[in-house]
This record gives C-alpha cells, structure tokens and sequence, in this order.
C-alpha cells in the first residue's frame, strides 16, 4: 500500500488530498480539505491545511509528498509537479473520458488538451489581463454585495443578460458600476459577466485538438451561472460550425490539482522511491 | 596579518554567509574587491577579460589581479551601450560597454578579448578607440587540428602576452613566477571540479543558484580567496545537508559566453530540475587538467590548452561526428535525465551548433527543450513553465 499527498497552493487557496492505493491499481482519497490564504502567510497556510488532512486521514506515513501550484518551497515536499499536468491527471481521475481541462483559477485560466494518460498535448492560457479569472469575478460579486456561493443561482435567474467588456477587467469593472447606475438587476449583471467569461474560455478550447469532453476545475467549476454560460458559448461555437463539446465537472473538482499531484507521487513512489530517496541520487 | 580570504578558511563560515559574501561581490558592479585589491596592493594591475577561455595565469603572474567581465546582467540599465550595436547582436557587449562607459570598469589597466565570436571581436576594437591607454588584447586560440603547430602557436601568443603585460605591469615574470600562478590556478581549477562533482553527486546540496554565486565571485576575487570560500562552502554544505527530493536531472547547454540572469537558473531549479551539468563560466573548466609544473611553463599551458576535453561551440571540432555523441557522452558523465539547450538570443556559435547538438542528443533517445535568453531578461514564467513540464515528462513518462 502507498500514500501520497498532494498540495495545490494557489494564490487564493491551498488545497490537500491524501490518497491512498492499495496495491491492486485502485486510488482513493483518505481526506480532501482546502482553506482560502486570504492575506495570511501562505507557507503557514499550507503547513496548516496539509496537516489538518494528515491527521483527518488517520495515516502514521505519507510516502510521497507531491507538490504543484505555487508550492515549491513547501518544506517536506518529495517532489513537485507543473500545474498543467497536475490538472490533466486530476481531471482524468475525476472523469475518465475528458479529453480537457480548464482550470479557472484566481489568477488566470488554462484550458489543457491531454491524452487519455493524462499526457498533456497542448495548452493555452488567457493573456496578463484578469478579466479571465475567478478573481474578476469575486470583485465583481463584492462591489455587487453578493457572496460567492449566491454568484451562480443569481445568474441562472437572469432574464436580459448584460454584456460585459470581454477585454480587459478594468473596463468590465466600469460597466458594471454603470449597469447598477442604470438599475440593470444584479442577476442580468452576474449572467452577462459569466458570458463575457465563458466567450474567453470557448475561445481557448476551441483553439486546442482533442477528442472527449471539456472537464472543467478550480475554484469555478461550482459555480453553475458559469457552468451553463460556458455551455452557452460552447454550443454556439457548435452551431457555427466548430466541434460541439460536452462540458463536465465533479465536486471535488477545486481539488483536481491536488488529486493529480498525489497521483503522481503515487506513481513515482511506487516506481522508485519504496522505502527510500534512491529517485534522487545518481545512479551507480 | 591574515587576509580575508585566510580568515574565510579558517572559520566555520555557514552556507548562507558564503552565498551571501559570493552574492554581495556578484552584486557588485563597481567591483568593490577588485578596488580594494588594487588599493591593498600598490603597483598591481587589474586585467579583466571577457569569456570564454583567457589565460589567468598569465595576467597573475604579472601582477594583475585577473578579473572576469560578464557584463552587468539583469542589474544594469542600458543606456550609451545600445549605441555600439544593432539590435540583432547579442546584451553581452552592450552591457559590458554600458560598465565602461559608466566608469566601472576604470580601474582596468588591461583587457583580454579570447576569440569567442566576430563579437567579441568586435569590441576589443571599439576598446582600442575607446580606451587608447588601456592594454587590449585579442586572443586568437589555436583551432587547427594539428596538436604540434597548435601548441608551437599558442606558447608563441602566450609569450608574446606576458611580455606585453610584463610591460604594463612593470614586471615581466621568470619561469618560477610563472610556474606559481599556473599552480595557484591548478589549485583554481581542483576546487572548482571539486564543486561540480559534489553538485553531480548531491545536487540538492550544491544548488546550481548558490555554486554560480560563488564561481563568479571567483572571477574577481584573488584565487586564494575564492580557494578560501569555496572551501568554507564545502565544509558548510557538509555541516547542512539538505533533503534531496524528487527532480529530474538536467544538463544546459549553451550558456558558455553570455550569462543567464540568476533568476532563470533559480526559475529552472524551483521547477523541479537539478542542474548536473552546465557551461556557465566555462573558462573555469576549460583546462580539464592540471597543468605540469615542470619545463617551460607557457609551454606547459599551452599544451594543457591544446590537449584538453572540453568540447565547446567556440572549439573547432576536428571529428565530424563528434557533436553529435557530445549530448550523448554528457549526459552519461553526469547521469542526467534531459538535456535543455538555454541559449543568449543572437549568440552565433551556441545557435549554429544547437541543432547538431539536438540531432545527436534526440538520436540517442534523450528528451530536450530549448529556450534562449538575454542576460538581462526579466520574467522567467515561461522558463519555468517549460522547465516545469519538461521535468514532469521525464518523472512520468521517461527514464528517470
């Protein structure tokens, strides 16, 4: 038996996932907690989340401590995995047939083609400007005094979407202060931000080959307003001519990162590293 | 009185107080210790020299302090420098005219340009107008094939040097003199192949980040000091070792004239990536062996020159094939994992051999990438990114 765990430190989040496998090829997650940073120091953060998870698992070992995200520097860390290949394994875990990912993090937005391995084919990333990010959208929840669990169920009400600036988020901002001066509801509001969002996201998608459904993970993947938005635009996409794509997600999905980093500590523990740090010497 | 270089070794320094002193003097683009040298010791010289391959031990033996000039990297504004070059030459001569032109590089009384590129070239030139009261040297090392004429060629141009310099100086050195700064520099050399087989063996005890601080403190630092460091380094990283972790090991190549900017070595670390092999500061390690200290001592180096193992694109390669196993035969030496070619934009012989090098290291099945830089390039994410994912693609679906 093998146990690893994965550490996503995101710059709004850190997540942990301690997994298990028990020899027979079947991984299963032993405890999955996260904690906003929220200003605090994220190196504590982290330390904090990753035990809360050891102890909640009830495991003496971790084996392998797999790393990704910002999460480098993390003291007792095994090793550390790149972020994109961390969401393409987690993906996979989480919906076996999805042949991409996007994951809308804080900061930004990747859509990852991968294979059914979870090799990554290729990637894109939205460009310096935040407007693609879960960021953009809880500044824009908090100038509209909505929490973020209400942003969804508000947008699915909208009846008269307002289009928002697909550009640049400093614009976006400014309309939306002008929408509430013109009295548009904040459902209209939140739908048109999902849509200006989801044009973003189709755009990556469909700029990238693959074959199977578009998984989507991070800290959005709850968010239901952006889920049917992306769907939205997706089919739209479909309907002018381009592939149609099926869009999924799961709920454990703001931990795909972390549930891929585990697995891939999983599968380098159990190819090298039983009882030993031998991956990391030189050879004999 | 003992100097500081002899206190250095007789205390028990920690890891983070050496890098710190090697990061202070690499920080340093006014040369402070070299100011110092010369004010501690009047009627010396200071000679700097650009990369890749000078003879220190010339300069040493008489009386120059050799200096390395590297440019100012990531830490210095270019302003009058982008008026000596086009657009498509590479930072390096730019950033190093930008020092002089600033008056940092005054304290020089003599600078030796090796013939690394029509560059390079190029600037020893400019330095002759530009400096008229400074000593300038090209130094054209033998490239023929012939080790005999190479080495009748090459002792002929050290000679003619240290006399040249003798004359500056004021001190043209006997054959002893010569024989001690060629054994100072063997002790240079042995230190230094000392730091890279630690780093090859426990690389997570030697960062490459921390091991390049302290070679290029080496290149302005008097070469008892830089022994004195780097041996306080060596007994701190065995009173601290590290936890090694789960990394792929990787060789770059490509970075043997313009310097990467620290950030892309530390970007390519953090990514999971144990630097095992490298060509940073390569003229460290271009004698591969001591140099005999006995006959004529120019002679003696310019044989050591002739005969070495080191296989670089600014070296004619004699055997057609040879770049092409070169990957192969370094990847092997340092039991590493993948190859990433990390070039300076516009650098003609690192570029010219790249796909060569590519050919003969994707031929023997080893995994590559290749990104180019400038010395003073900023944002290291997309380094890091391909770093990154390249480290995963060995862990999960290569060798390592």
């Amino acid at each position: 038996m093998a146990i690893s765990a994965g550490i996503d430190v995101g710059s709004g989040a850190v997540k942990v996932v301690v997994m298990q496998d028990d020899d027979s090829g079947h991984e299963a997650p032993l405890a999955q907690l996260s904690a906003r940073i929220r200003r605090r120091e994220i190196a504590k953060v982290a330390a904090e989340v990753f035990q809360a998870a050891v102890d909640a698992s009830g495991v003496d070992e971790i084996h392998y401590v797999a790393t990704t995200g910002e999460g480098e520097d993390f003291p007792s860390a095994t090793g550390h995995f790149y972020g994109m290949t961390t969401h393409a394994r987690g993906a996979l875990y989480l919906e076996p047939r999805a042949g991409a990912v996007l994951d809308v993090g804080a900061l930004h937005t990747r859509a990852v083609a991968m294979d059914p391995r979870g090799r990554v084919l290729d990637y894109k990333m939205t460009s310096q400007c935040a407007s693609g990010s879960g960021q953009f959208l809880e500044n824009i929840a908090r100038y509209l005094g909505v929490s973020q669990e209400e942003i969804g169920a508000l947008s699915m009400r909208a009846t008269q979407p307002e289009k928002v600036s697909s550009i640049c988020a400093v614009l976006a901002e400014t309309d939306v202060i002008n929408m509430v001066s013109r009295g548009i509801t904040t459902s209209d509001i939140l739908r048109g931000v999902h849509e200006s969002m989801a044009d973003r996201f189709a755009r990556l998608l469909h700029s990238l080959q693959f074959e199977g459904p578009v998984f989507v993970s991070g800290g959005l993947a709850s968010d239901v307003g952006m889920l049917a938005a992306l769907r939205d635009a997706l089919n739209k996409k479909a309907a002018a001519g381009a592939a149609p794509r099926e869009v999924v997600t799961h709920p454990s999905a703001i931990f795909t990162g972390a549930i891929g980093a585990a697995l891939c500590g999983l599968f380098r523990y159990k190819k090298f590293g039983q009882g030993s740090v031998a991956w990391a010497t030189a050879p004999a | 009185m003992a100097t500081r270089g002899e206190d250095a070794g007789r205390q028990a320094l920690t890891r983070a107080a050496v890098v710190d002193r090697a990061r202070e003097i690499y920080d340093d683009l006014d040369f402070g210790v070299v100011r110092q040298w010369l004010a501690e010791h009047p009627g010396g010289k200071a000679g700097g020299y650009l990369p890749v391959y000078a003879p220190r031990e010339v300069l040493h033996a008489c009386g120059f302090l050799p200096v390395g000039i590297h440019g100012g990297g990531d830490r210095l504004e270019i302003i009058r420098g982008d008026a000596f070059y086009q657009s498509y030459i590479c930072h390096l001569p730019r950033s190093v005219i930008e020092l002089a032109q600033s008056g940092r590089l005054d304290m020089l009384s003599a600078v030796l340009f090796p013939s690394t590129c029509d560059v390079i070239r190029n600037l020893s030139g400019m330095w002759k107008l530009l400096y008229p009261d400074v000593y300038v040297r090209y130094i054209d090392v033998p490239q023929t094939p012939d080790p005999g004429a190479a080495v009748d060629f090459w002792a002929g141009e050290l000679e003619r040097l240290a006399r040249d310099l003798g004359d500056v100086s004021g001190h043209e050195p006997g054959d002893d003199e010569l024989r001690q700064s060629i054994a100072l520099y063997n002790d240079v050399r042995a230190m230094v192949r000392t730091l890279y087989a630690v780093r090859q063996e426990r690389p997570w005890d030697v960062p490459t980040e921390e091991l390049y601080l302290l070679l290029r403190a080496g290149e302005s630092l008097p070469p008892e000091e830089f022994i004195a460091l780097a041996r306080g380094y060596l007994a701190a990283v065995e009173a601290e070792p590290r936890r090694p972790r789960d990394n792929s090991r990787v060789v770059i190549v490509g970075a043997f004239c313009e310097q990467p900017p620290l950030g892309l070595i530390k970007s390519i670390e953090r990514a999971g990536c144990y630097i095992v092999d490298d060509d940073f500061l390569l003229g460290n390690r271009f004698l591969t062996h001591d140099v005999p200290l006995d006959g004529d001592p120019l002679r003696a180096l310019a044989a050591a020159f002739v005969r070495n193992d080191q296989h670089t694109s600014v070296l004619y390669e004699i055997d057609p094939l040879g770049k092409r196993r070169l990957m192969r035969d370094r990847v092997a030496a340092a039991h590493a994992h993948g190859v990433i070619f990390a070039t300076p934009s516009f650098c003609d012989p690192a570029l010219l051999d790249q796909p060569m090098l590519r050919a003969g290291a994707e031929d023997a099945g080893i995994p590559c990438i290749a990104f180019k830089y400038a010395e003073n390039s900023g944002q290291f994410q997309q380094f890091r990114e391909q770093a990154g994912t390249f480290s995963d693609s060995i862990k999960l679906w290569g060798a390592a």
